[in-house]
């Protein structure tokens, strides 16, 4: 039986006031993600993509519409309720890493369960296993500017995977890394959805990287415009999304 | 065409180079009001003080010069900080590099010029009210003093042309030697976590031995004079500097090598950010503590010569007024007061003595302190004269061989001083007579006028300075002086005060002219610096409100990292002020009198200065809700 984590329907974003110029992001976006799903979701620059993600992840707040994630309403949280829901029941990975600088790999991942008030012994705990899972207990004790690229983007999974949260939204994890990298992430991110049952909501404008996915969701102009199921091998899956591209692409050249 | 480009985009920037041009303008006006002081000679010449401690000033000259050209240097660095992007990216356009050190040069040489210009005037505006205000205030001739005065725009022009010059030829040479790519990347550029060492424990060694050097220097002021004045100032100054750039990143890592204290809430964040601040500000860290010891000492210092002019008034004389005679006002003005003791006493004077009735004095036996200046003890109380009179004649002040046919005994001491000090106001009054202390028969025997001296002891000399000074007024036309030009000297209380004031006054103007100057200097410095970086660190507020921090902590994270940035330089500064204050026991009688008044002023700006940099900091970092 399948329970849906995220849950979105009919959710829209427009940018601008009233009377002004406006314009539409999201236009009446709906979409499920059920638990131990790897979904990925696609678009062209402009589609709405990131905003989707942004109000998934509830950085921003949706003009219309409703997203319950994990049972939880988000849309009329506060901002307190919001930053402890982000801290506890998501788990990020930027393009960029996000890690900060000034903290070792072992403080970043450390990070969402201080916040919590873990202790320190069972954080050390937790941050061991979580290393040992993305196989980072080496570099522990660095920083990130002494480690290599996919080292930390490795942290940063470790990090957003640490305090189990209930969907681990990745936002172009592969962007700025070399394809050997690229592969060996998005390879330990397929491992974690399928061993360890981690529900993963991946943005991507790479087809290389999306044919990674269960399922992939194609956004244009604000809408969904249609969506894939990986039935057969990955190979066939990326020529399927290479179609859909094209497709969409040469929709745009009618225009 | 690239002048355009760098006039606009300057334009742009313009609230940061108003940071800039603020702090610029602020070091060139103290520098300006201080040149007044020192080359003012009509006025330091008139006021004997601020000559007798010229090396006290010349010292602070020197510190004041130090510091300005420390803070010039930052302050120019922070300019390339502000244009290296831009100027990279021209670059990266096909700009060549030797038009570009050249704009930057012009740039930082127009700021310096526009500055100079500003600052000379607020300079002059400052002189005038402040100075004139603070003298106004202290009771002090402001002869000679000019808040205009040419040889002082000239030296600060001369200074700040050269540093400027300077200034702007290391800034090209480093836009020069840098590449197009570390330019437009400076932003992108990581705190290196340097790992200190056994050279960082050398150093920190090194700069607590310079420290105690230093205080051991102020302490043994009293035997090593001039020397130790000098040793404390120098290894003072460097051991502050090096304990900063060593101890400080020491005891933050260590705070952060606690575990548990570190996995707590946002503590690793909070501990991470503080060491990078320690690590980058120890320069402008150690010039604040020596800033903050040198206004709140300046400041201290004034205020403890103020109070050791009462203290050393009241070495001499327990009775506040001294009254021969006393007139209708007199008695007036005295009903008006709170009058602890008072005490009237007869004397009779003929020609050839001066007679006071010695069951008069013994049937109220007057106070007499019990301190001197050599051994001044705050603790010793006036004691009252227990001592007996057996015999019927004393005299003081006679010639041993001079017989008058009766017997003198010598006064007892206690007497003698209390009749010389209290009682004897003018060494004219009595023209040389001496004085005998008689019984009853005697004195009734005396053919001459008969006097009263009334002595009095008011709950607080201070608050009725003006009315005893209206009396002390008219004792001096009671004495006639014997020619009419000279002036009549009273050794009343009052009289003493009035001399010593005038003395000190001059110190104490000097203590808050330079105490002002320093504390403003110090509080623009750090805020400065800590604003100037802060966009460097919104990206990592950003990540972190956004997986999930709450903003309340995030503000309390800056609070704390904050605090402690600014709490080790004043710690150090208040101590330093604690030790250096030593060195005026030898002038003074208790340095220490009233340091709260000091304490409190620099720790209400500094609170002042930290909430002001904590807001505007956070208005930096802190990203907009959504």
């Amino acid at each position: 039986m399948s329970v849906a984590v995220l849950e979105v329907k009919d959710v829209q974003k427009v940018y601008g006031k009233k009377g002004e110029s406006q314009s539409h992001a999201l236009k009446g976006v709906s979409l499920t993600i059920e638990k131990g799903e790897f979904v990925g979701i696609m678009g062209p620059s402009g589609s709405g993509k990131t905003t989707l993600l942004n109000v998934i992840s509830t950085l921003d707040r949706p003009t219309g519409g409703f997203i319950q994630i994990a049972g939880t309403n988000i849309t009329q949280m506060k901002q307190n309720q919001l930053a402890d829901f982000r801290s506890q029941k998501l788990g990020f990975i930027f393009q960029d890493f996000n890690l900060l600088e000034n903290l070792s790999i072992y403080e970043n991942i450390a990070l969402p369960l201080s916040l919590q008030g873990v202790s320190s012994k069972e954080i050390g705990a937790k941050v061991k296993k979580v290393a040992q899972t993305l196989g980072i207990e080496e570099i522990l004790s660095k920083y990130p500017v002494q480690v290599s690229g996919g080292q930390k983007q490795r942290a940063a999974a470790a990090r957003a995977l640490v305090h189990d949260p209930a969907i681990l939204l990745a936002d172009e994890p592969t962007g700025a890394l070399d394809s050997k990298n690229a592969k060996s992430l998005l390879e330990t991110m397929t491992d974690l959805n399928e061993n360890h049952q981690v529900s993963i909501m991946m943005v991507t404008h790479d087809a290389f990287s999306a044919s990674y996915c269960k399922r992939i969701l194609f956004i244009q102009d604000g809408n969904l415009y249609t969506e894939i199921h990986r039935t057969g091998d990955r190979q066939q899956f990326f020529k399927q999304i290479l179609d859909v591209l094209a497709e969409l692409g040469a929709s745009h050249d009618v225009r | 065409m690239l002048l355009k480009l760098s006039l606009s985009s300057m334009k742009k920037m313009m609230k940061d180079y108003l940071v800039l041009l603020v702090g610029l303008v602020i070091s060139i006006s103290i520098f300006y009001m201080f040149q007044t002081l020192a080359l003012n000679s009509d006025f330091t010449k008139g006021n004997s003080v601020i000559k007798s401690i010229q090396i006290v000033f010349n010292v602070g000259a020197f510190l004041l010069a130090l510091i300005t050209i420390f803070y010039i240097f930052f302050a120019n660095s922070f300019l390339l900080s502000l244009r290296r992007k831009e100027l990279g990216m021209y670059m990266v356009l096909g700009a060549k590099k030797g038009k570009i050190s050249q704009i930057l040069f012009l740039e930082t040489l127009t700021m310096g010029i526009v500055s100079l210009v500003i600052g000379t005037i607020v300079g002059i505006a400052l002189s005038s009210g402040i100075g004139v205000l603070l003298m106004n205030l202290l009771e002090i001739s402001a002869d000679g003093y000019y808040p205009f005065y040419l040889p002082s725009v000239w030296m600060t022009w001369g200074f700040f042309m050269v540093l400027f010059l300077l200034t702007s030829t290391i800034n090209a040479v480093r836009l020069a030697r840098a590449t197009e790519l570390d330019l437009i990347r400076a932003e992108q550029q990581t705190d290196d976590v340097k790992a200190k060492g056994f050279g960082t424990v050398l150093v920190a060694i090194l700069g607590v031995a310079l420290v105690a050097v230093g205080y051991y220097g102020l302490i043994e002021i009293m035997t090593l004079q001039l020397l130790g004045f000098l040793i404390g100032a120098i290894a003072t100054t460097i051991g502050t500097y090096l304990l900063f750039i060593s101890l400080l990143p020491v005891l933050v890592q260590a705070l952060k090598r606690n575990r548990k204290l570190n996995d707590q809430s946002l503590n690793a964040f909070t501990f991470a950010q503080l060491r990078f601040r320690v690590n980058n500000l120890t320069k402008i860290l150690g010039t604040v503590a020596m800033l903050i010891a040198l206004g709140v000492g300046a400041m201290a210092g004034g205020l403890a010569f103020q109070k050791n002019v009462d203290l050393i008034a009241n070495v001499g004389h327990v009775y506040d007024i001294s009254l021969h005679d006393p007139v209708s006002e007199d008695q007036e003005a005295l009903k008006k007061m709170t009058v602890l003791e008072q005490n009237t006493y007869s004397y009779k004077v003929n020609e050839d003595a001066v007679y006071y009735l010695k069951d008069d004095l013994l049937a109220h036996p007057p106070l007499i302190s019990t301190n001197d200046m050599q051994n001044y003890d705050p603790n010793k109380e006036p004691e009252r004269i227990a001592e007996p009179l057996p015999a019927n004649l004393y005299g003081m002040n006679e010639d041993k061989d001079e017989k008058t046919g009766q017997k003198l005994e010598e006064l007892p001491d206690e007497w003698y001083q209390v009749i010389s000090q209290e009682f004897t106001i003018s060494y004219k009054m009595y023209d040389g007579k001496p004085v005998r202390v008689v019984d009853q028969a005697t004195f009734a025997s005396v053919k001459g006028n008969e006097h009263t001296v009334v002595i009095a002891k008011v709950d607080d000399f201070l608050k009725y300075k003006q009315d005893i000074k209206a009396m002390n007024q008219r004792q001096k036309e009671q004495i006639k002086p014997a020619s009419e030009d000279e002036e009549v000297y009273l050794t009343t209380k009052y009289g003493t005060y009035e001399s010593v004031y005038a003395f000190t006054s001059g110190t104490m103007f000097m203590g808050f002219f330079l105490g002002v100057a320093f504390l403003a200097m110090m509080a623009s410095c750090l805020m400065f610096k800590i604003l100037s970086g802060a966009t460097r660190d919104r990206d990592r507020y950003s990540m972190l409100r956004k997986i999930g921090v709450r903003k309340s902590l995030l503000v309390g994270s800056i609070y704390k990292e904050l605090l402690f940035v600014f709490l080790f330089p004043a710690l150090m500064g208040l101590t330093h002020v604690l030790v250096g204050m030593q060195m005026f026991s030898f002038i003074l009688l208790e340095p220490y009198v009233n340091i709260w008044v000091p304490t409190v002023i620099f720790v209400v700006i500094y609170a002042l200065y930290y909430l002001i940099t904590v807001r505007l900091y956070r208005g930096i970092v802190l990203p907009k809700e959504v």
